[in-house]
């Protein structure tokens, strides 16, 4: 609390840097999105963003991160991701059990 | 334990690299126990079946053991015990020339190559090297029964998505 003024400022963009994550997001053909968001927000930024850009329906699409799904209200805090972790879009697959 | 050193350097490199690029619906992270740590030196993997193939739909779980030796020798990968293939052990041990010290393995094959080069092994076994006797009596002499078994054996590890 008893920095310079003038130093708290040149520290700003420090903490914003550690504030965001880089992710990507690759599908089953090997095409990779990137994006960068905080990592306090919830990853359905991220999802609805990739579904937006891709033109798929969200319901078609799952993501996958270290063989866990992706719920819409956790954070990059939460899964402990790292800078440039790669996130695999999969398509859902219905099998015959359907009813 | 210098060895030892050196095998977790690099499965934490391995690793580095992963995160940051896999696969696309492979697995591969070390297994964390109850307490949160992390032990390199088993990993937890999971490989999807080719598209394509009658291993499709399935995503089979395989252990990865690594010595204090690795990389100078290869990891042992383990399928569940019983898991039905002609160049898989009963134990569920794979038998692939890329996995054998005295054969195809060198320092440099990366955990994406063996997840990678099991995959292939799925749908293109070898007769000439069987490892088990169900799998392999079934593909040289009955093909619709091997095809009838790998499909249900799809069926039994399902994709989570």
């Amino acid at each position: 609390m008893s920095g310079v003024p003038n130093q708290e400022d040149e520290k700003k963009p420090n903490n914003e840097q550690l504030a965001h994550i880089n992710l990507k997001v690759k599908d089953q053909n090997g095409n990779e999105v990137f994006f960068r968001i905080k990592r306090s927000t919830q990853l359905k930024k991220l999802m609805n963003a990739y579904c937006d850009r891709q033109s798929v329906d969200p319901n078609t699409i799952v993501f996958l991160f270290d063989g866990r799904r992706l719920k819409p209200d956790q954070t990059p805090d939460e899964l402990e991701m790292d800078e440039a972790d790669e996130i695999d879009a999969m398509l859902h697959q219905t099998g015959g059990f359907s009813i | 334990m210098s060895g030892g050193g050196i095998a977790r350097g690099r499965l934490a490199e391995e690793r580095k690299a992963w995160r940051k690029n896999h696969p696309h619906g492979f697995v591969a992270k070390p297994e964390t126990a109850a307490d949160g740590s992390v032990n390199l030196m088993i990993w937890q993997c999971t490989i999807p079946g080719k598209a394509g193939t009658d291993w499709e739909g399935g995503c089979y779980p395989l252990t990865l053991h690594f010595s204090e030796d690795y990389p100078s020798k290869p990891p042992k990968c383990r399928f569940p015990q019983g898991f039905f293939h002609p160049n898989v052990y009963p134990s569920g041990t794979v038998c692939l020339s890329i996995l054998n010290e005295d054969s195809g393995w060198r320092p440099a094959i990366t955990v994406k190559q063996i997840l990678v080069g099991i995959q292939d092994l799925l749908d293109q076994p070898n007769p000439a090297d069987p490892a088990q006797t169900d799998g392999y009596h079934l593909f040289i002499q009955e093909p619709v029964e091997y095809r009838k078994r790998v499909k249900q054996q799809a069926k039994q590890y399902p994709s989570i998505v």
